[in-house]
């Protein structure tokens, strides 16, 4: 690379413009809609992509680009909400473990492991069939099933830097342990975990449309880009574009935060 | 005749070597001097044919026996480079743990090297090998043979590449710092040996180092590199007594051979007298290494690695402490700073909680802070602990302000982040940080060997300014015994976790008490 010339990064710039606009429009979506998100209009059923509908109405004549709308507000709210909580858990047990190690640090990897143990959804799903469908419940299960994977590499960076020079020197200085734990350390372990959420942002994603697909996420009237697919699949025939749409929203969204994690690794280089 | 003429290198940016003629007689050692980044190992790679596929050589050429081997402006050509690799020119790297493949025994990776380039039957190679493991001067080549490269010391892996360099009786040999890597002791038997081939096969051999003392000893001719350049080539003699560059006399200058530079301090005091206060005592400290287990269930395993040291540190006094590695001079280095409390005796500390300098500067400092965090942070830890008189962030500020100062750098270093400094200026903000807090002990473990010797000099000066200036004490732990000489009052030489003996410099340099200690002294 020439010094001077600046290196060009078109994942970041194509991820950060795909999921800026799905934030923007989801962020939007939460005070306007064209339409209304409940709106319902009989003489207005299963209308085709329109200038007056941009992406057609459906079953009940709503407005889809104003579900979508909707929509993606929730889904990306309910996935940030999902990783922030998991992050911020993951942060926490994997520091603690991994800097101090010894029992605490066996206990907590054996209960990580019983979770490992099952498949993320079907345990999520359980969670939710104990606690009660609703947001919070999502939240909290999905948050839950995504924590140990952080917890674990949280903690092995931990495990790697707590032997670091300067962490000793640290020690030496007579740092406090929680200073040392969150601000000694932490920001070195950021660039490695930074990647990681986004790729989770991800998981989360698809993890909250596959369970309000399957009616235990956000609960109708309300629209998640999920249970629009779950209404939708009775008309794939005579209104495909009622559930292509929600779909490619997924997909614009997934494959956005995917360059803009992939533009990040390669800052990060 | 082998010959490098006029060769220069550019990989993506600017040249990184630029003109650089070298010629290789039989039987002669040409030693190629320089500090790092001065291209020196570029132009052996190049020589080699080993280097990196985004290299252009954009003039010049490599001869060898009248073939063309490398010209500017063609492309490499394999084939023709690997009937020479190997045969008539071969390497010794300087990292012989990463040079070996972990996974073979050593006697196969030796093996392979015949097998490739010769149509002996298996039998004849082996007895080869075998051969070539005894004239690399390796005892019980039968057992090495069969050995994995983590069951042989560094010594004896480096005497391994050897064999395999030598195996052949190629014409060329380039060793690209083959001792760096190693402990004295068993750096000076590498040398000799190294001579010995070199005499016994009468081929040519390339050296390079970054220590002049070394290429000294070895080498008949010398050339200087510095920023890609030869900036001066000629036998060792005129390099050394009559050097014609300012740069040649600097480096010269730089080495530390047995001049006291530091001789205020010996002003300060008659012989005999004994200096300050102790600042530290160690009683009768022994110091245990604990294998910890990979299960909860292990049972951990207790090793002594220091046994009974008394000494005491004194008020403004330099303390040697050599040793080779794994002696113990770390584990009892790291027990006086109380960092490690699994030891039985006592250790008196009379001033402010003491600090530490690195050997590497690299790994030292947090990535993730700026140098004036850097600095503040242990005044921070400092005013927390003790809380009665916080001191005010812009006070931290100016401390750190006047301590970077101090230390030769300047006010704009304060933003800066480490990865933005060379190794020089990180061991001076290593320094700073360890300095900030007033400590009156300072212990330093290796703190110039990662540092190229004109840098060594800076720092080495640096850290007896600083010295005299705060009435510092130094434990200070290397295994150069010139650097050692150079830096200290009193000295203290351990072997397999014993203080075996301890005295003024001048006393152990002059008469040294133990046979271990001559061995030391006389190897370097």
């Amino acid at each position: 690379m020439k010094p001077g010339r600046k290196k060009q990064n078109p994942y970041l710039i194509a991820g950060m413009a795909m999921t800026g606009s799905a934030a923007g429009l989801g962020l939007l979506g939460a005070f306007w809609t064209p339409f209304g998100t409940t709106a319902m209009s009989a003489a207005e059923r299963f209308q085709a992509p329109s200038l007056r509908h941009l992406f057609g109405t459906d079953n009940f004549g709503r407005d889809l680009f104003s579900r979508v709308m909707q929509g993606m507000g929730t889904t990306i709210c309910i996935s940030l909400l999902v990783v922030l909580f998991s992050a911020f858990f993951g942060i926490l047990l994997g520091a603690l473990t991994g800097y101090f190690g010894g029992v605490f640090d066996e206990a907590v990897m054996r209960v990580i492991d019983a979770v490992n143990g099952f498949p993320s959804i079907l345990l999520a799903l359980v969670m939710i069939s104990l606690l009660g469908n609703g947001r919070q419940n999502l939240i909290l299960s999905l948050g839950i099933v995504f924590t140990p994977s952080y917890v674990r590499i949280v903690r092995s960076e931990y495990v790697k830097l707590r032997d670091a020079d300067y962490i000793m020197r640290a020690r030496l200085m007579g740092v406090g342990k929680l200073r040392i734990l969150f601000v000694h350390i932490l920001p070195n372990v950021l660039p490695v975990l930074g990647v990681s959420l986004v790729i989770g942002l991800n998981n989360a994603i698809l993890a909250e449309s596959g369970m309000s697909y399957l009616g235990i996420g956000v609960q109708p009237p309300d629209a998640s880009l999920g249970n629009m697919l779950s209404d939708a699949q009775g008309f794939l025939q005579s209104a495909p574009w009622y559930a292509l749409i929600p779909g490619l929203a997924i997909v614009w969204i997934v494959l956005g935060f995917s360059l803009f994690g992939e533009g990040l690794r390669r800052l990060g280089e | 005749m082998i010959r490098v003429e006029n060769l220069s290198v550019a990989f993506d940016g600017p040249e990184v070597v630029k003109n650089v003629t070298l010629e290789f007689h039989d039987g002669e050692i040409l030693g190629v001097v320089g500090e790092s980044g001065s291209g020196k190992s570029v132009t052996a790679l190049t020589l080699m044919g080993l280097v990196a596929d985004n290299a252009r050589v954009t003039s010049g050429r490599i001869l060898f026996d009248g073939q063309v081997l490398l010209e500017a402006g063609k492309p490499r050509d394999r084939g023709l480079y690997r009937r020479y690799q190997g045969e008539k020119m071969s390497m010794v790297f300087q990292e012989p743990m990463t040079s070996l493949n972990p996974t073979q025994r050593v006697g196969l990776q030796v093996d392979e090297v015949l097998r490739l380039h010769t149509s002996l039957s298996p039998r004849e190679r082996k007895e080869k090998v075998l051969e070539s493991f005894r004239a690399a001067g390796l005892s019980e080549e039968e057992r090495i043979y069969a050995s994995y490269p983590h069951q042989l010391s560094g010594g004896m892996r480096q005497r391994v590449m050897i064999a395999m360099a030598v195996i052949l009786h190629p014409r060329l040999i380039v060793a690209d710092e083959p001792t760096t890597a190693l402990d004295v002791t068993v750096q000076n038997q590498i040398i000799r040996l190294l001579k010995s081939i070199n005499e016994k096969e009468n081929n040519a051999m390339l050296f390079i180092t970054h220590d002049l003392n070394l290429a000294k000893r070895i080498c008949g001719r010398i050339a200087v590199m510095k920023d890609g350049c030869v900036v001066e080539q000629g036998t060792a003699e005129q390099i050394f007594l009559h050097p014609r560059q300012e740069y040649t006399r600097r480096l010269i200058q730089a080495v530390p051979g047995r001049v006291k530079k530091n001789r205020s301090l010996e002003e300060r005091r008659e012989p005999g007298e004994s200096l300050g206060e102790p600042v530290a005592e160690v009683r009768n400290l022994s110091v245990y290494y604990r294998e910890s287990g990979n299960s909860l269930f292990d049972r951990k395993k207790h090793r002594c690695v220091v046994q009974n040291a008394d000494f005491e540190i004194r008020q403004g006094e330099s303390l040697g402490l050599v040793g080779e590695s794994g002696c113990g001079k770390t584990s009892l280095a790291k027990a006086i700073l109380g960092m490690n409390r699994d030891v039985e005796g006592k250790i008196l500390h009379h001033t402010l909680r003491p600090q530490m300098i690195f050997q590497d500067p690299y790994s030292s400092l947090n990535p993730a802070g700026t140098v004036g965090w850097l600095l503040m942070e242990p005044l921070r830890a400092q005013s927390a602990r003790e809380g009665a008189r916080p001191m005010t962030k812009e006070d931290m500020k100016e401390a750190a302000y006047q301590m970077l100062r101090r230390v030769g750098l300047e006010d704009s270093y304060f933003h800066r982040k480490p990865s933005q400094l060379s190794g020089g200026q990180r061991q001076r903000v290593s320094i700073a940080q360890a300095l900030i807090t007033k400590p009156g002990l300072i212990v330093a473990d290796e703190p110039l060997s990662a540092l190229d010797v004109t840098i060594q000099a800076q720092i080495m000066e640096l850290m007896q300014g600083l010295q005299q200036e705060l009435g510092l004490s130094y434990l200070f732990i290397s295994h150069d015994i010139n650097v050692v000489y150079r830096m200290c009052d009193r000295i203290m030489v351990m072997r397999q976790g014993k203080i075996i003996e301890i005295g003024d410099t001048e006393e152990v340099f002059r008469e040294p008490r133990e046979e271990y200690t001559r061995q030391l002294l006389a190897e370097s």
